[in-house]
């Protein structure tokens, strides 16, 4: 790329307008003589209608009275500032007057090379100017440019962030950012079983370079709290993500926070953030989040502690989460606020609705004093979420189907049968919301023909733990040796009642328990079944076809 | 990983969760989880949050659990159960031998 400040070269083209003195000729024949000049003339008669070179400085020579008609000609040209010029006169008046609108004015007689060395001096000016317009332009663009560019990355934060749960009514937030981009990030997110996710991260520095380490983290908190992971899995997954994606001097300190649907049950994890405060409606501080680990990204997945803190949040308490741009915040009278001054001021106003003043006092500690980090105070009240279950989709019943599958030894022995039945099952929308139901019942159906039916095994084995186990492992040892038998399974669906039909039938001669239903014991075994007579209907035991049937409504 | 341990920051928690399936397949992984609760008496948690699928077999193992740790614990909660699970525990009364959550 060329240099802007490089010296102008010599060459310079004058444009004389002559008006046809002795002046103007003394001048020409200058200029004529001197070095790296390159001189046109126009009459002052044709000025400024003949077009004049782009680049060319114009010398105006007026000598004596010009006339006022040339006069307001030449004041009409000369601020056009895009052209230089130079005004020659031994007129003092008009030396006075044009010497103000020119760039540069002599009045002749000159001193010798005076008139040589000031031409030089407007070309290099001229050049210079070239070049400050050339940076202005190049700047605009740029501008231009950048202002794109943040209107587009703005637009995806916008959308990466639209699941941002920050209107949940017992949340409340004050998220100020020193530049457009945040380096904080304050996530929230419901949970399937009702539970809230908060987190609270800060990036090394501010502004757009920290603020797209938001995009990935974001990302995989939302589809996280979608699917309910644990705290500890969460914050894995983000440092796995973290860890790879950052540069070695950037990192992002966070805590991950989750409250249970009954809003008692908080846990945490805190990597490198101020610590959290637990506080009561009277603004007593009953309990620190501090800091047990590293921010995000700096160590590897097997150095990684993922281990979180539990505690039982009081009724009525709220938990303050913070960035240090908030306890760092500088007060117009170039004071840090402290974490003492935050404690205070959240003991003065403690309750939900105090939020505003908490904020109204921040504002005022801090003045006009500009941000030097961005600012993040999320204030979280511990009490049932209100959130609920995720809503199940819409009932729909669909066609009836029969399904029935001959499970042989070799089924048996490779396959898990009822997760396959399973799966296939799930498929149907309206089955879908009843799989672990389904399943259990499947299940001890199954097992019950498989294990009592087929294996022969003794269920009073499972009594005590050893024996729990010895029976597991003889299931496998015998399912193993299985040479002959079979199971049927067969489930029928009748939409119109919504009811499912389940027979399990088996071709072994071990003796089903199924006639004697148990009564609810703590023993392990005999459970199946009590758990079969409480959750279906119409279950009977048909012994001349070894077949247990029952019924679900959906 | 169908079954993660691990101890809270300060050695007070033990949390075993299982994911997908919990039934016998799990049976020595499940007894290794609790076998070494350390002499703190923690309290354990059992998190199901992402437990699909259970049957009797899994509510037997919970039973071996608790007899088998008796006073080396202070409590075993059970939490974060989906409302299906949740309702199989009902059944089989697990609310009077478990905190349930």
């Amino acid at each position: 790329m060329a240099n802007f400040y490089e010296p102008a070269t010599p060459s310079c083209h004058v444009t004389v307008i002559d008006d046809g003195s002795s002046i103007a000729r003394e001048v020409i024949a200058q200029l004529y003589s001197a070095k790296h000049c390159d001189v046109a003339t126009c009459s002052l008669a044709e000025f400024p209608n003949k077009p004049i070179r782009n680049n060319s400085i114009v010398c105006i020579v007026a000598a004596g009275d010009i006339g006022s008609d040339s006069l307001s000609r030449i004041r009409e040209f000369i601020p056009s500032k895009t052209i230089k010029s130079i005004v020659i006169t031994d007129n003092p008046i008009l030396f006075e007057r044009l010497g103000m609108l020119a760039s540069d004015a002599l009045l002749w007689p000159l001193a010798s090379g005076l008139l040589q060395q000031r031409l030089l001096y407007l070309q290099q000016l001229q050049v210079a100017q070239d070049q400050i317009d050339g940076l202005r332009q190049s700047l605009a663009w740029h501008k231009a440019r950048v202002d794109r560019e943040h209107q587009l990355v703005e637009h995806i934060f916008q959308n990466a962030l639209s699941r941002n749960y920050l209107e949940y009514a017992h949340v409340h937030t004050y998220l100020t950012p020193v530049s457009k981009f945040n380096g904080d990030l304050c996530l929230i997110a419901p949970g399937p079983l009702g539970n809230i996710y908060m987190l609270m991260a800060d990036f090394t520095g501010h502004g757009l370079a920290p603020a797209t380490g938001a995009l990935p983290l974001s990302q995989a908190f939302f589809a996280m709290s979608d699917r309910g992971v644990s705290v500890a899995e969460m914050v894995t997954e983000f440092n796995y993500r973290m860890s790879r994606l950052l540069p070695d001097d950037m990192f992002c300190a966070a805590i991950l926070l989750e409250l249970s649907a009954n809003g008692e049950r908080v846990t945490y994890w805190n990597g490198g953030m101020p610590a959290a405060l637990l506080f009561n409606e009277h603004g007593e501080i009953l309990k620190r989040l501090s800091p047990a680990h590293m921010a995000l990204g700096v160590v590897d997945d097997h150095e990684f502690d993922s281990r979180v803190a539990t505690f039982r949040a009081p009724r009525g308490s709220s938990i303050a989460l913070f960035t240090d741009g908030v306890t760092e915040l500088l007060g117009h009278q170039h004071k840090f606020l402290g974490s003492e001054a935050l404690e205070m001021l959240l003991s003065r106003y403690p309750r939900n609705e105090d939020f505003a003043s908490l904020v109204d006092e921040l504002e005022r500690f801090r003045g006009e004093t500009p941000l030097h980090d961005d600012l993040s105070l999320a204030i979280l009240s511990c009490q049932p979420t209100g959130l609920g279950e995720v809503k199940p989709e819409p009932e729909q019943f669909g066609l009836p189907f029969i399904f029935e599958s001959v499970l042989q030894p070799e089924h048996l022995m490779t396959i898990d049968p009822v997760a396959h039945i399973l799966s296939a099952l799930s498929q149907l929308p309206h089955l879908r919301r009843h799989r672990t139901t389904v399943y259990l019942f499947l299940a001890e159906a199954f097992n019950n023909a498989l294990e009592h039916g087929l294996l022969e095994l003794d269920s009073s084995m499972k009594q005590d733990p050893e024996g729990f186990a010895e029976y597991y492992r003889l299931r496998l040892e015998r399912l193993h040796g299985l040479q002959q038998g079979e199971i049927r399974i067969r489930v029928h669906f009748e939409p119109s009642s919504k009811q499912l039909t389940v027979s399990v039938t088996d071709s072994g001669k071990g003796t089903a328990d199924v006639a004697a239903l148990a009564k609810y014991t703590e023993k392990s075994h005999g459970r199946g079944l009590e758990l079969l007579r409480q959750m279906t209907t119409d279950l009977s035991w048909d012994a001349a076809t070894r077949t247990v049937s029952f019924k679900y409504l959906l | 990983m169908p079954l993660h341990r691990q101890f809270s920051n300060d050695g007070k928690e033990l949390i075993i969760a299982i994911k997908g399936k919990f039934d016998f397949g799990l049976v020595q992984e499940f007894r290794q989880a609790y076998s070494n609760v350390g002499d703190q008496q923690p309290t354990v948690f059992i998190d199901l949050r992402e437990t699909e699928y259970l049957d009797s077999s899994a509510l037997g193992m919970l039973l071996n659990m608790r007899k088998s740790l008796g006073k080396s614990v202070k409590s075993i909660h059970i939490i974060n159960c989906r409302p299906e699970v949740r309702s199989i525990l009902d059944i089989s009364r697990f609310d009077k031998l478990f905190v349930i959550e």
